[in-house]
């Protein structure tokens, strides 16, 4: 009776914990109807920007969920998704189809993933590292080619008109909602996110376990990569143009996002996809309501600290439950 | 006189399971008490309470007649109570060195900047305290074997000259070397007037090193002895309360097996670990090999796996496939239980689920892709209750469960998946009377159902009381090859290892 009773306390505690990052994002909301009322802004505008803004780092953060499990980080997934963005503004001009564009820009971010993961499995070098390399070429070719084509308007694009259709709440969210489940399903349902998730609980035993790490590394950057070019795609919809800084910071915003989300940076088995749905949205109304209350010129470098401050602030308290156990690490 | 640490009334649980209900505890100057049970007793956890390794629910702790709350393990450490934990206790990224002084590099700082030199020499010199010669502080962790690991470990807290000394299962990690190498502090200790917890499964080794024995089952304190009490039999049943039925190694004294070879070895070479190895394993037969740990017993386990790869040889199963790796190696029937459990075998902050169903998806992934709860919850539920796993449920992390269950587990990993070839390497380290009982009845099942099995072992008598086919290994090389007999004597076996 006393094991069920201590049984039954942990598991609501577990749930507690699973919900916390939900509270949160739904405390951020409040506040931020509340900080958009109290300044007389229309917070319709805002739940839109917010919404744009958040379905973008959501899609690819859910993608980058697979990396994360593995206890490693892709850092160039912001400079990947602007080459692949940037690339289909370019096919698109040369084409006028749309069809294409799309291709090429999942084509392109899969493929950049994979460049990423290989050179990492031949030259048997940190993947992090080989991320950091195509950061920077990937972000200084997009640049160049921007600006080459470009010129005076300082970025390149495809008409408006060719994605307003798209540019709606509903298909946004079936987009996000279709991907998730997805990766929800590969994740939890198969072979491939089973064995992703025990690789990054413990890389020796799962090798010792039959599971081939170069293969399971790649298939997992393949996974980001459909999340970046989704979310490349989305970009394009929601502002059908690309400048250098488009998507500049999504790569370091996953990470925060991630763990606003309640999953463990170390990755392994308490890896959920949902963190990065409810991470990406914390983070981004986070974002906004800094922005707005910080209202100045000086207002984004502040805002940025005070987000790092947060970001510090729950690491430290997820490392504490690390040893205490009540909260997931 | 007065004890040098007083524990009352310790409470402990994990999750639902109490580790400890109400046990107390002293400790006695110049005393070496050893503490003993079956595995989840409760020992580790009432030594590493002691030792600011975790912290009692509750109940009452006093060191040399103060209260006791070490804030954790470098705390109590600095404090007087230091700890050898079980499975490693280093870090492998950073030198010896390093390891040592991990709570104190500020000590070598010199203008901010850290004295190297300085920090080497001083831990050559904890090194060359315990006896140990060959290891300097300037290498790398990750260049030294499991051993020698425990060794700077030891090393790291008799440097601190600790009044209390906890060694919990150390002695399964050393060769006799590293053993003597512990005896002498524990003596030295002893002498000193300081005091030792001695934690260990093997019952002649604590009769011989301990002065009392507290036995420990269930989470409860169930009796002392004094040394001139020491009684084998009594100390079994008093762990287990009840008393061991039947044959503990197999009964019978006849070699047999199979005609078919199910794995066959030639000529394996890998640097001084193996030099020309040539073994063939068959069907329905275990076959022990044995020697000093560094005898390249180890290395062979992890070849035949396709864990590690020969400079020269091969290994090939029954149809001729060559095992290259351990995939092949799986797909073929092998299973292989590491010994370094706690790394190679499983993912501690996994679930028990986690780590049986990792290795046997095919079995029950349909279309060997979608893995579903309704095949995959009997499955492993299958592997936990034939192998008697103690759990809460099998959603609750290893990394809770004692070695013994720990061990279960990592059966339940390859028994499960149905493996044909099983390459066992020290499949008993840090288990319990019980457990290793339960875990020879078991390879016996096995080698009745036809199975192969390769016991890789530095303890001679499971490897008599076992094998079919007992193959000893000294310094990469077969030595000498014995039959199973009732005959066969350790003495006889013991000139081929040394």
């Amino acid at each position: 009776m006393a094991q069920t009773k201590l049984t039954k306390k942990n598991r609501l505690r577990e749930l507690l914990v699973t919900l916390l990052p939900i509270a949160a994002l739904l405390i951020l909301f409040g506040v931020l109807c509340m900080v958009v009322s109290s300044r007389g802004y229309r917070l319709d505008m805002y739940l839109r920007i917010i919404f744009n803004e958040g379905v973008v780092l959501a899609v690819v953060a859910t993608g980058a969920i697979f990396i994360y499990s593995l206890g490693s980080f892709d850092i160039s997934l912001g400079a990947s998704t602007l080459f692949s963005a940037t690339i289909g503004v370019l096919v698109y001009n040369s084409t006028q189809s749309l069809p294409l564009m799309i291709l090429t820009i999942f084509g392109v971010a899969v493929g950049c993933s994979l460049l990423s993961s290989v050179l990492a499995s031949v030259f048997h070098i940190p993947v992090f590292v080989t991320t950091v390399a195509m950061m920077s070429v990937l972000s200084a070719v997009a640049a160049q080619i921007i600006t080459t084509k470009g010129g005076a308007l300082g970025g390149i694009g495809i008409p408006a008109a060719v994605v307003e259709p798209l540019d709606n709440l509903p298909f946004k969210l079936a987009v996000l909602a279709v991907f998730a489940v997805l990766c929800v399903f590969v994740f939890n349902f198969t072979k491939i996110g089973r064995r992703l998730k025990f690789l990054g609980s413990n890389p020796v035993c799962a090798k010792l376990s039959g599971i081939k790490v170069n293969v399971y590394a790649i298939i997992a950057f393949v996974m980001a990569g459909l999340g970046v070019g989704l979310g490349a795609f989305l970009t394009l919809v929601y502002t059908p143009s690309v400048t250098p800084t488009t998507a500049g910071s999504i790569g370091m915003n996953i990470l925060v996002a991630i763990v606003f989300g309640g999953m463990p940076i170390s990755g392994g088995s308490r890896s959920r996809i949902y963190a990065a749905i409810v991470g990406g949205f914390s983070y981004i109304l986070l974002n906004n309501i800094l922005k707005i209350v910080i209202d100045s010129g000086a207002g984004y470098g502040i805002s940025q600290i005070v987000s790092a401050v947060f970001f510090l602030a729950v690491v430290y308290v997820t490392s504490m439950n690390y040893r205490t156990k009540l909260l997931p690490r | 006189m007065e004890p040098i640490l007083e524990m009352k009334h310790i409470r402990k649980t994990f999750s639902s399971t109490v580790a400890l209900g109400d046990v107390s505890l002293e400790v006695w100057p110049g005393e070496v008490r050893g503490l003993i049970g079956e595995n989840g007793s409760g020992k580790s956890t009432i030594s590493s309470i002691a030792a600011g390794m975790q912290k009692a629910d509750s109940g009452e702790m006093v060191f040399q007649g103060k209260p006791w709350n070490p804030k954790s393990m470098i705390d109590a450490l600095q404090h007087g109570v230091g700890m050898i934990v079980q499975e490693s206790g280093t870090i492998s990224g950073v030198t010896v060195a390093e390891n040592i002084f991990l709570a104190e590099l500020g000590q070598f700082k010199k203008l901010g900047i850290i004295d190297r030199r300085a920090m080497n020499k001083k831990a050559d010199e904890a090194l060359r305290a315990i006896g140990v010669n060959d290891v300097h502080g300037s290498t790398p962790l990750a260049a030294l074997d499991f051993q020698t690991r425990k060794l700077v470990e030891i090393a790291k807290v008799v440097m601190k000259q600790p009044r209390i000394l906890v060694v919990d299962e150390t002695t399964t990690a050393l060769s006799q070397n590293g053993r003597d190498i512990l005896y002498d502090i524990i003596k030295r200790f002893r002498k000193e007037g300081k005091a030792v917890l001695f934690i260990s499964h093997d019952l002649e080794e604590i009769m011989e090193v301990c002065d009392t024995l507290t036995v420990l089952r269930d989470g409860a304190r169930i009796r002392d002895f004094r040394k001139e009490e020491f009684d084998p039999d009594a100390i079994r049943t008093s762990m287990i309360g009840r008393e061991l039925q039947g044959d503990y190694y197999r009964g019978d004294f006849t070699p047999s097996r199979l005609d078919e070879v199910a794995l066959r070895a030639e000529h394996l070479r890998s640097g001084d670990a193996l030099k020309d190895v040539s073994i063939d394993f068959h069907r329905g037969e275990i076959v022990g090999i044995g020697g000093l740990s560094h005898c390249g017993m180890h290395t062979l386990g992890k070849i035949l796996f396709g864990a590690e790869h020969p400079e020269a040889g091969s290994v090939t199963t029954a149809d001729g496939t060559k095992i290259t790796n351990e995939t092949a190696a799986m797909k073929h029937g092998i299973g292989y239980v590491a010994k370094d459990r706690d790394v190679e075998s499983l993912a501690l902050n996994t679930s028990i689920r986690d780590n049986i169903a990792i290795a046997g998806m095919e079995r029950y992934a349909i279309g060997n892709f979608l893995v579903t709860g309704l095949k995959e919850r009997p499955y492993v539920d299958a592997q936990i209750k034939s192998l008697s796993v103690k759990c809460s449920d099998r959603d609750q992390l290893v990394s809770q469960l004692s070695g013994g269950n720990k061990q279960r587990v990592v059966f339940g990993k390859w028994i499960g998946r149905g493996s044909e070839i099983l390459i066992l390497d020290c499949p008993t380290r840090g288990v319990d009377i019980g457990v290793k009982k339960a875990m020879y009845e078991l390879m016996d099942q096995l080698k009745r159902e036809g199975k192969a099995i390769i016991m890789i072992s530095e303890e001679l008598p499971e490897l008599m009381g076992m094998a079919d086919r007992l193959i000893i290994m000294k310094d990469g090389v077969i030595m000498k090859e014995f039959a199973r007999s009732r005959e066969l004597s350790d003495a006889e076996i013991i000139k081929y290892m040394i």
